[in-house]
């Protein structure tokens, strides 16, 4: 069976379980240094970037070579896709080309459920605009399971510009529907200005939002915010949203700190938190190799009933 | 030859007409209306027991695509679909390529209109508001209106500059113009791509405020108040509009207003996820605007229903929901969604409605139509409702190039089956006329 994996929240209670239960199981065998079954048939994987990432290409490269499948890359610069083709006509032409399954990045949120709609096999979403970014969130939350043994129960601030982050949705829904108490935390202007339909509590003061807090995950601040006039300057998002050591006082005694990355050192995060006990965002990057294993397996249907033996 | 629309709702606003009775057409001019008409040498007979006699539905706001856009629309393909519609006359906006801003532009709209392959149904141009809709230099509106224009507009490219926007009141007021006014202020609403509210948030998309729409209008208002100038905005979304409009309507400013049928029916929270075919603007808002939209429609403060027909080819369409073009091609479904959610909703009478449709508009624009009164337009415009046809929409079978519509699939209630104009000019499958005689 294959499946599509476009968002985090569109998936059921049931599918969410499974997907992390395999991404745990996955995790244990590749750490304890076993390889992954092969699959009965070698399957292409077509990498159509429409917006630039190298993390997210190369973890999903690793990811399918650990499953034993092959990689086709696709990017919008130096392909049909930058001569005015359009994103259909695309999909119809690789529909021809052998590939079985698409991971897709977009610049436009919702173009991987409108690709979808054209691919006849699983699309998975490696981020879509500002919408969700599925595999993210999953790795994250193996990375949180790591470090606190658990996902019930806790607190997890998630802190900056949730406005325009497709990692904050994802993970709002992975963490909340795993048992998390979500809230997000950052400027009016960089917040939805309504958030009745998002799983998470909102706070505009980081001090009040992060107390007593597990879990503190910052996000990126994209330098054209301070260009758009979202934020005063970076030294004042800085000084009022920045996880610096003292700040960090304010969350629980043991709280871990999270960041999808590239970070911007000084501004959501300082050096001493970003390089300290505390941070676990090496984790995260290996964390999101295991994840989009799982996925691709999740979607192409390798690895059947392991996550449960 | 003389044709019997015989027995049936004659509703006709401009009179306040509502009775059962015939209309006789002779020579395609309407010669008599009333409960007993002369039916000697009919050549025609209609049989129209349990239908609705209208006068033809006019369509302010429309979008005819020719010249240069003509894999959205053409004026033939839009014409056909405005007759099976029930309308009898369309305006065609003026953000064509090039836009209507010259004297030969209309002439060449007027000449292709009058061609006997189009449908027939009358095509009245709206001048552009602006040289080439550039929104820097007032068009030559004296021009413009000798060709031919009712009205002006700056729709598809909305006037940003208020002094602008004054100045061709002042121009509009002398040579007593309306101006159709496309309310939204792009500073606020660039970038979005549906409401900005609770749905924006969830599926990760820029919203279009309705800060952005009530701005333009109360600019717009406060400008006609301070002139005198005639406007009209062109489909309010937003409670605040529809509030904003009966305050200046109160203070004397000469504005009205109308609505496009998906903003008294639907609501963000009803759009598949990221389906491109529910994308237009003003976006779809919430069920309050809604509520306060249908409300506005029935106390007079939304003065018409216009279709807003915004067609674009399938291509257009199936794109990555940011990328694909506002609007919904309209023409043949406004009718039975109007009927459909708020005449058999009681939210409008059956008089009030085609008062919405068809007379309010004629009068707004000053057309001889929208009215079944002998001797007020040069050739019949008549147009016969079965108000009780239970029918589902589908865009397979439209007239229309454009297939962009959130009623696909929808069951409807209520579709013309007769459009004349002087002769038929389209007429249901199901419908046949009575009896042919050589008269």
């Amino acid at each position: 069976m294959t499946r599509s994996l476009p968002a985090i929240r569109t998936l059921t209670d049931g599918e969410l379980k499974e997907l992390f239960q395999l991404a745990g199981w996955v995790k244990a065998e590749l750490s304890a240094g076993r390889s992954l079954p092969r699959p009965d048939q070698t399957r292409t994987v077509g990498l159509l970037f429409f917006e630039n990432s190298t993390r997210t290409r190369v973890a999903f490269e690793q990811a399918a070579g650990l499953l034993g499948h092959r990689v086709v890359n696709f990017g919008s610069s130096g392909s049909s896709i930058s001569k005015g083709e359009t994103v259909k006509d695309t999909i119809l032409t690789l529909r021809f080309a052998g590939l079985d399954a698409l991971v897709v990045r977009h610049p436009s949120s919702g173009a991987p459920q409108m690709i979808a709609r054209h691919f006849p096999g699983p699309v998975l979403n490696a981020g879509d605009g500002r919408h969700e970014h599925p595999t993210q969130a999953l790795g994250d939350a193996l990375t949180i399971q790591e470090a606190k043994g658990r996902i019930e129960g806790l607190r997890v601030a998630i802190v900056g510009d949730v406005l325009h982050s497709r990692v904050a949705r994802s993970n709002a829904w992975m963490l909340s529907r795993l048992g998390a108490r979500v809230r997000f935390v950052g400027p009016r202007t960089l917040m939805p200005s309504v958030t009745a339909k998002l799983p998470a509590k909102v706070y505009y003061d980081l001090r009040t939002g992060i107390e007593g807090a597990d879990v503190v995950m910052c996000l990126r601040l994209q330098r054209e915010r301070m260009e758009d006039g979202h934020v005063g300057s970076v030294g004042e998002y800085a000084r009022l949203y920045q996880i610096s050591r003292q700040m960090l006082r304010h969350a629980a005694p043991e709280a871990i700190v999270m960041h999808p990355g590239p970070i911007n050192r000084g501004v959501e995060l300082d050096d001493a938190v970003a390089d300290g006990g505390q941070s676990v965002i090496l984790e995260q990057v290996k964390n999101g190799i295991y994840a989009k294993t799982a996925a691709l397996a999740w979607s192409i249907g390798d690895l059947a009933g392991r996550a449960q033996a | 030859m003389k044709v019997i629309l015989k027995g049936g709702r004659i509703l006709n606003p401009a009179t306040d007409l509502d009775i059962v009775g015939s209309v006789c057409i002779e020579d395609g001019q309407i010669t008599d209306v009333g409960p007993d008409v002369d039916e000697t040498g009919a050549g025609a007979e209609y049989d129209c027991r349990g239908l609705w006699i209208t006068p033809g539905l006019v369509d302010l706001n429309c979008h005819l695509r020719e010249p240069g856009n003509e894999a959205r629309e053409t004026i033939q393909s839009a014409t056909l679909a405005a007759a099976a519609g029930g309308y009898t006359t369309i305006c065609a906006m003026p953000n064509t390529q090039p836009p209507l801003d010259s004297p030969a532009l209309i002439d060449f709209l007027l000449d292709r209109a009058a061609s006997p392959d189009t449908g027939g149904v009358f095509v009245q141009p709206i001048g552009a508001l602006t040289k080439g809709l550039n929104g820097r230099e007032p068009a030559s509106y004296a021009s413009l209106k000798r060709a031919g224009v009712a009205a002006v507009s700056d729709e598809g490219s909305p006037t940003q500059n208020a002094a602008l926007l004054q100045r061709a009141m002042e121009h509009c007021l002398q040579l007593d113009l309306p101006i159709l006014i496309h309310a939204d202020e792009l500073s606020l609403s660039a970038g979005g791509s549906i409401n900005e509210g609770g749905m924006s948030a969830l599926l990760g998309l820029k919203g279009i405020p309705r800060s952005a729409e009530e701005v333009a209008i109360m600019r717009a208002c406060v400008l006609a108040l301070n002139t005198g100038c005639r406007i009209h905005i062109l489909r309010v979304s937003t409670w605040g509009s529809v509030e904003t409009i009966r305050q200046f309507k109160y203070l004397g400013a000469a504005v009205s207003c109308d609505v496009a049928p998906h903003h008294f029916c639907l609501t963000e929270e009803d759009m598949p996820e990221f389906d491109a075919h529910w994308k237009t603007t003003p976006p779809l808002r919430t069920m309050v605007d809604l509520e306060l939209v249908q409300q506005g429609l029935s106390d007079g403060t939304i003065d018409c229903i216009a279709s807003d027909h915004s067609p674009y080819a399938d291509h257009e369409v199936e794109v990555p929901f940011e990328e694909a073009p506002f609007g919904f091609a309209g023409l043949e479904s406004t009718l039975a969604v109007t009927l459909t959610h708020l005449t058999h909703r009681g939210i409008l009478s059956p008089l009030e409605t085609i008062r919405r449709l068809s007379t309010t508009p004629a009068e707004i624009l000053r057309l001889e139509a929208g009215n079944l009164k002998p001797g007020t337009s040069p050739v019949a415009q008549v147009t016969v409702i079965n108000p009780n046809l239970e029918w589902t929409f589908d865009v397979h079978r439209t007239f229309s190039k454009g297939k962009n519509t959130p009623f696909q699939g929808h069951r409807l209630m209520g579709k013309a089956v007769l459009t004349l104009v002087g002769t038929e000019n389209y007429r249901d499958p199901g419908f046949e006329p009575e009896r042919y005689r050589r008269s």
